[in-house]
């Protein structure tokens, strides 16, 4: 605990399980400095009247529906599966292993409907957590989880559709790592994604 | 008719814009749309974003509301799609300046509030966009929201203990941002 940590008391009674005369003599400077901290919070309600007029009228508008029926329908995809993705790449600090459906050699192609297990795997020995933010869930962070597997390395399994997908790897719910076994590209807000292509 | 449309559990309207009758959907935005603003705004530092991220939401879930697997918890499956549009907008934005943001949420302080309060305000919402986005969101949810350790725990399916420490966390970190700025 740094000497900029709140005492854990403190944090009780910021969490509203103490009160702070329940604090020692000592903690009650620290105590009024959190409820002042407390006391700064913004609670006030914020209206959007706009919002609802704005919601209808989008998704009413024809054109956007045709627009999102191009997207959204399936459409067939032949893939071909790189080289690459079945080396082993683990000399990196991060590393991608695509496991196919089927077992054996890797299928030469496949369609939209054969999903395509992935495993990610990141070798970050000092990280409390790691998730995996992507394309594919939103870029939500705590989507994904990583579990530790033992000497640093955090993977995740999971199963992705063919097609193009762009990721990177949070680390500690803060720093966000491309995976340097995989290409990126520029996100278009200086900070660069990794690519995998199924 | 309008009163009784407006008390429809939101399961009923649900089901009623799913079978065709989309003008009902304008109910739901209406019951819900003020309620998430406020944690939207106090995620992204911004009202002009929160009202961006309120709408794009709702349009993404009357998109996507087949998909919803039980009208009846409509609101819960909505927070979630807010939730991650706040999120990815936050990661978008990343590289924008945070004092601008907060100082916008605070610009409407200045009517109604003493000089004092709104600085405080400021400086309490720019420490919290220099939170990571799951730090803000508990910390939004119980002292702004008012929800408790057990609800935020059911409503983003994890546990109180580990939504504990992310708080204990952000408590320290706001602690730190806010001494850095005086």
């Amino acid at each position: 605990m740094s000497k900029r940590d709140f005492h854990p008391l403190v944090k009780q009674l910021l969490d509203g399980d103490i009160t702070i005369a329940d604090l020692p003599a000592e903690l009650r400077s620290e105590g009024e400095e959190a409820l002042r901290l407390l006391a700064a919070v913004d609670r006030r309600p914020l209206q959007l009247p706009e919002v609802t007029a704005r919601v209808m009228a989008t998704i009413g508008d024809p054109s956007r529906r045709k627009f999102w029926r191009r997207v959204i329908e399936p459409r067939e995809i032949r893939i071909r599966v790189r080289p690459w993705l079945l080396a082993p790449a683990l000399a990196a600090a991060a590393a991608l292993v695509l496991w196919l459906g089927r077992s054996g050699s890797p299928a030469p192609s496949s369609d939209l409907s054969g999903l395509v297990t992935v495993r990610f795997v990141l070798s970050a020995p000092d990280a409390h957590d790691v998730g995996l933010a992507g394309t594919f869930n939103q870029w939500d962070a705590s989507a994904t989880p990583l579990v530790r597997t033992g000497a640093g390395l955090w993977t995740a399994t999971i199963t992705l559709p063919a097609g193009e997908h762009q990721y990177a790897f949070v680390v500690d719910g803060e720093r966000w790592v491309p995976d340097p076994a995989a290409p990126a590209v520029d996100d278009g807000f200086g900070r660069r994604n990794s690519v995998l292509t199924l | 008719m309008r009163s009784e449309t407006e008390a429809s559990p939101d399961g009923e309207i649900v089901r009623a814009v799913l079978a065709g009758d989309r003008e009902r959907y304008a109910v739901l935005v209406e019951r819900y749309r003020d309620r998430y603003a406020r944690y939207a705004a106090r995620m992204l530092g911004s009202a002009d974003a929160a009202e961006d991220a309120v709408q794009d939401a709702f349009v993404r879930a009357y998109d996507q509301l087949a998909q919803c697997r039980d009208p009846d918890k409509f609101v819960g499956w909505f927070f979630l799609i807010l939730r991650n549009r706040c999120f990815a907008e936050r990661r978008r934005n990343r590289t924008s300046a945070p004092i601008e943001a907060a100082n916008a949420v605070a610009a409407a302080d200045r009517a109604d509030g003493g000089a004092e309060q709104s600085e405080q305000r400021r400086a309490l919402q720019h420490a919290l966009l220099e939170l990571t986005p799951d730090q803000r969101e508990v910390f939004v949810l119980k002292h702004v929201e008012g929800l408790s350790y057990g609800e935020i725990a059911e409503r983003l399916s994890t546990s109180v203990p580990s939504l504990k420490m992310r708080m204990h966390r952000a408590y320290d970190r706001l602690r730190e941002q806010l001494r850095e700025q005086t």
